[in-house]
C-alpha cells in the first residue's frame, strides 16, 4: 500500500517535471514592429531528433523537413495577423543583390552575438557594463548595409530544435515507473527536450532589439507539449517565441505613465 | 539494508574486473588488418538509403556549407585544386564524389565527415616532406569513408548504449523484485561499454590506415610513406616533451585512436607486402614543394608563434633533411629569438647569418639580421643588410624605422 502510494507521488513529480520555460529579453527603446513593416526571416534553422533507447539522438532528415515546413507556414501566418510584410529565404543565395557570402557572414556574426546574450542574459554571467540597460548588444554596420540593400525593416533569426522519445525510451521510462512499485524508481530517464531562440535585428540601426529563448523539456519519456512536426506544434512554438513579444523597458513606463 | 540481501561479493567483482581488464588488454594491441581484407563498402555516387544516414547526411549539408565559407579556409585555388586531385588518385572508388578543404590551422590533423568532405589543417601541410606523405594521410581519410565509419561506428555507439540501459534499467529493477543490489555490476557494464566504444573506435583507425595504404599502394606511390609520417610525429613529441621536461604520452584504453607507435609498426608491415620488388618510387618532392612553396613561410611562421619551441626545432630540422635553405635557417632562428633564454639571441643571430646566405633567404631574415649585427656594433654590415631588406621589401609597415637604423 505505501509502495504503490509512493509510486502515484513519483508518478504526478514526473509528470509535473516536463515543463516549458520562456524568457525575453528587449532593448530599453524598443517598439514593437507595426504598420506595413518589412521582416526577412533568414534561413530558419530547424533539426528535429528521435531519441534512441539509451539517449543517442538521431537526426532525421523527413521529421526536420515536415518541421520545417510547418514553422515556416506558422511563421507566415503569424507576422501576416500582425501587419508586418515577410520574406523568409531557405538558401542564401536567394536575396536580390546580396551575396551568399555576404549573407553568410551577417548570419555568423548574428551567431557569436546570440551566444553572448545567452551567455550574459541566461547562463549568468552578467557584463557589469550592461546592467540595467536592456539588451544592448549590435550587430553593427553590417546588418545596416544588408537593410540599406535589400529595404528590409528588421530581420528576425530563428533557431529551432526538438528531440522526441523514441517508443524504446518512452519503453525505458515505463519500466522504471514500473519500478516505482517494487523499490527501483526511475521513471525520469529524460525523454523530449525543445530549444528554441530567436532574435530580432533592426537594419536601420543594427541593433538587436529584441531576443527570446523557449526550452520545454521533459524528464519523463512520452510526455510531449507541442510536437514541431505538426502544424499545431509549430504554431504553438512560433507563439510560445514570437507570439508574446515585449516592448523595451522605457517604452513601457512611457505607456504607463500616460 | 535488507536481510535477504545476496551481496555482490569482493571475489565476484574482482572476477568481473579481471574479465573486464582482460577484454582491455586484447583491446588496446589490435591484430594488424591487412590491407588486402579492406574492400570498399561504398562505390562511386554513393549516397545514403536508410534513415539514420540519410538525417545524418542532411546535417552534414548544413556544416559543409558552414566550412566551405568559412573565413579560415585557405582558398588558393592552386592548392586546393592540388588536394583535389590528390584524393582523386587515392580515393578510391568515391575519388570524384570528395570535397576537400584546406584550413589554417597549425595543427597536424585532417578530418572526413560523414557526407564525404574532407578538412586538411595547414600543420600538416608544413610537417608531410613528400607527396607520397600527404596522399597517405588522405587515403586514410578517405579510408574511412570508403568503409562507411562514421554510420558504423554511429550504430555501434546506438546498440551498446540502448542495450547497456535496458540492462542497467532491467538490473535495476530485476534486482528491486529480487532483493539483490545489481549497482556495481552495472557500473562495471558502464565501464565496459565505454571501453568497447574507445575500442571500436581505435578498430576503424586500423583499418583506415589499412584501406588507405592500400589505395595509395594502387595509386603507384611508396606504400612506406605513411609510416614515416608516424615516425616523424612521435619524433614532434617526444621533442616537444622532453623541452618541457615531460614525457610523450603513450596509448591507454581510453584512447580513439591506436598508438602512434603501433600504427607506424602495422603501417611497416603493410608496406613491405604491397611494395613491388625492383619498382623505383618517385615521392614526388618537388612537385609538393613546389605547390605548397607559396604558403610555407605562412605554414612555418604559424608552427614558430605556437611557442613550442621543441616540437618547432624538430620539425624544422626534419624539413632540413631534404636540404637547408635560407627559408628554414630564418625561421630556425625565429624559434631560438622568440624562445630567449641564455644564448639563444647568439643562436638566433648566427641562423639569420646562415639564412641570408641562401638565396631564397625571405626579407625578414635580412632584417633581423641587421639588428642582430647592430647589437654587435657592427654598424657597418647592419647597414648593408637593412638596404638589403628595404629593397626586397619597400613598403614593410616599418620601413621608416629601418631607414632611420639605416643612417
Amino acid at each position: 500500500m505505501r509502495k504503490s502510494s509512493l509510486a502515484v507521488a513519483a508518478a504526478a513529480s514526473a509528470a509535473l517535471s516536463a515543463c516549458v520555460q520562456t524568457r525575453q529579453f528587449a532593448d530599453v527603446q524598443f517598439t514593437l514592429p507595426s504598420g506595413a513593416y518589412k521582416l526577412l526571416v533568414l534561413r530558419p534553422d530547424v533539426t528535429v531528433g528521435s531519441i534512441a533507447t539509451g539517449g543517442m539522438v538521431e537526426p532525421r532528415a523527413d521529421w526536420t523537413e515536415q518541421a520545417r515546413t510547418s514553422i515556416v507556414q506558422a511563421l507566415r501566418a503569424q507576422q501576416s495577423a500582425l501587419g508586418g510584410n515577410v520574406t523568409i529565404i531557405e538558401h542564401r543565395d536567394q536575396l536580390p543583390g546580396v551575396t551568399a557570402q555576404e549573407l553568410a557572414d551577417v548570419e555568423r556574426l548574428n551567431f557569436a552575438v546570440d551566444q553572448s546574450i545567452v551567455d550574459a542574459k541566461y547562463l549568468g554571467n552578467s557584463l557589469p557594463t550592461k546592467r540595467g540597460r536592456g539588451l544592448d548588444w549590435t550587430l553593427g554596420p553590417d546588418a545596416v548595409r544588408l537593410g540599406q540593400k535589400t529595404g528590409y525593416d528588421y530581420a528576425l533569426f530563428l533557431h529551432a530544435e526538438d528531440q522526441v522519445a523514441s517508443k524504446g525510451r518512452v519503453a525505458l521510462g515505463l519500466l522504471g515507473l514500473a519500478g516505482c512499485f517494487i523499490g527501483f524508481c526511475a521513471p525520469n530517464v529524460g525523454g523530449q527536450q525543445q530549444l528554441d531562440y530567436a532574435s530580432l535585428v533592426d537594419l536601420k540601426t543594427g541593433q538587436v532589439v529584441w531576443f527570446n529563448v523557449v526550452t520545454a523539456g521533459s524528464q519523463v519519456p512520452g510526455i510531449k507539449f507541442g510536437d514541431l512536426r505538426t502544424p499545431q506544434g509549430a504554431a504553438q512554438m512560433v507563439e510560445r517565441l514570437l507570439g508574446r513579444m515585449k516592448p523595451g523597458r522605457d517604452v513601457r513606463r512611457q505607456l504607463q505613465a500616460r | 539494508m535488507c536481510a535477504r540481501c545476496l551481496e555482490v561479493t569482493r571475489r565476484s567483482l574482482l572476477l568481473g574486473g579481471g574479465a573486464a581488464a582482460a577484454t582491455l588488454h586484447t583491446g588496446v594491441a589490435n591484430a594488424r588488418i591487412r590491407p588486402q581484407d579492406m574492400v570498399p563498402l561504398v562505390g562511386p555516387g554513393y549516397k545514403p538509403t536508410e534513415r539514420d544516414e540519410i538525417g545524418i547526411w542532411q546535417l552534414m549539408e548544413r556544416a559543409e556549407e558552414e566550412i566551405a565559407g568559412s573565413n579560415l579556409l585557405i582558398q588558393d585555388p592552386k592548392l586546393t585544386g592540388y588536394l583535389q586531385n590528390l584524393i582523386g588518385t587515392v580515393g578510391g572508388p568515391a575519388a570524384r564524389d570528395f570535397r576537400i578543404y584546406l584550413a589554417r590551422i597549425p595543427e597536424f590533423n585532417a578530418m572526413m565527415f560523414p557526407s564525404g568532405f574532407a578538412i586538411v589543417f595547414s600543420g600538416l601541410l608544413l610537417r608531410m616532406r613528400d607527396e607520397a606523405q600527404l596522399a597517405g594521410v588522405i587515403a586514410h581519410e578517405a579510408g574511412h569513408f570508403l568503409r562507411r565509419h562514421m554510420i558504423r561506428s554511429w550504430r555501434d555507439q546506438k546498440r551498446k548504449t540502448d542495450l547497456f540501459s535496458i540492462g542497467a534499467m532491467l538490473a535495476g529493477v530485476g534486482g528491486a523484485g529480487a532483493g539483490v543490489y545489481l549497482g556495481d555490476y552495472v557500473q562495471l557494464a558502464q565501464l565496459g561499454t565505454i571501453l568497447s566504444l574507445f575500442q571500436y573506435s581505435r578498430q576503424m583507425e586500423a583499418e583506415a590506415d589499412a584501406m588507405g595504404i592500400r589505395n595509395l599502394a594502387a595509386a603507384g606511390y611508396d606504400p612506406m610513406a605513411m609510416s614515416t609520417i608516424w615516425q616523424q610525429l612521435i619524433g614532434e613529441e617526444n621533442a616537444s616533451a622532453r623541452y618541457r621536461g615531460k614525457h610523450r604520452r603513450k596509448g591507454s584504453i581510453f584512447d580513439t585512436h591506436p598508438s602512434e607507435g603501433s600504427r607506424m609498426v602495422d603501417l611497416k608491415a603493410d608496406a613491405l607486402e604491397l611494395t613491388v620488388p625492383g619498382k623505383v618510387y618517385d615521392r614526388h618532392r618537388e612537385r609538393y614543394l613546389s605547390t605548397i612553396g607559396s604558403i610555407r613561410p605562412t605554414l612555418l611562421d604559424d608552427q614558430v608563434k605556437l611557442n613550442d619551441p621543441g616540437a618547432s626545432q624538430y620539425l624544422i630540422e626534419t624539413l632540413a633533411q631534404d636540404g637547408w635553405n635560407g627559408l628554414l635557417r630564418f625561421y630556425e632562428g625565429e624559434v631560438w629569438r622568440l624562445r630567449n633564454r641564455a644564448g639563444d639571441e647568439a643562436r638566433a643571430a648566427q641562423s639569420y647569418a646562415a639564412a641570408v646566405a641562401y638565396p631564397d633567404a625571405p626579407a625578414d631574415a635580412w632584417r633581423w639580421h641587421g639588428i642582430a649585427l647592430m647589437k654587435q656594433g657592427r654598424s657597418g654590415e647592419a647597414k648593408g643588410a637593412f638596404a638589403r631588406y628595404l629593397q626586397m621589401k619597400p613598403d614593410a609597415p616599418d620601413a621608416a624605422w629601418v631607414r632611420q637604423m639605416a643612417g
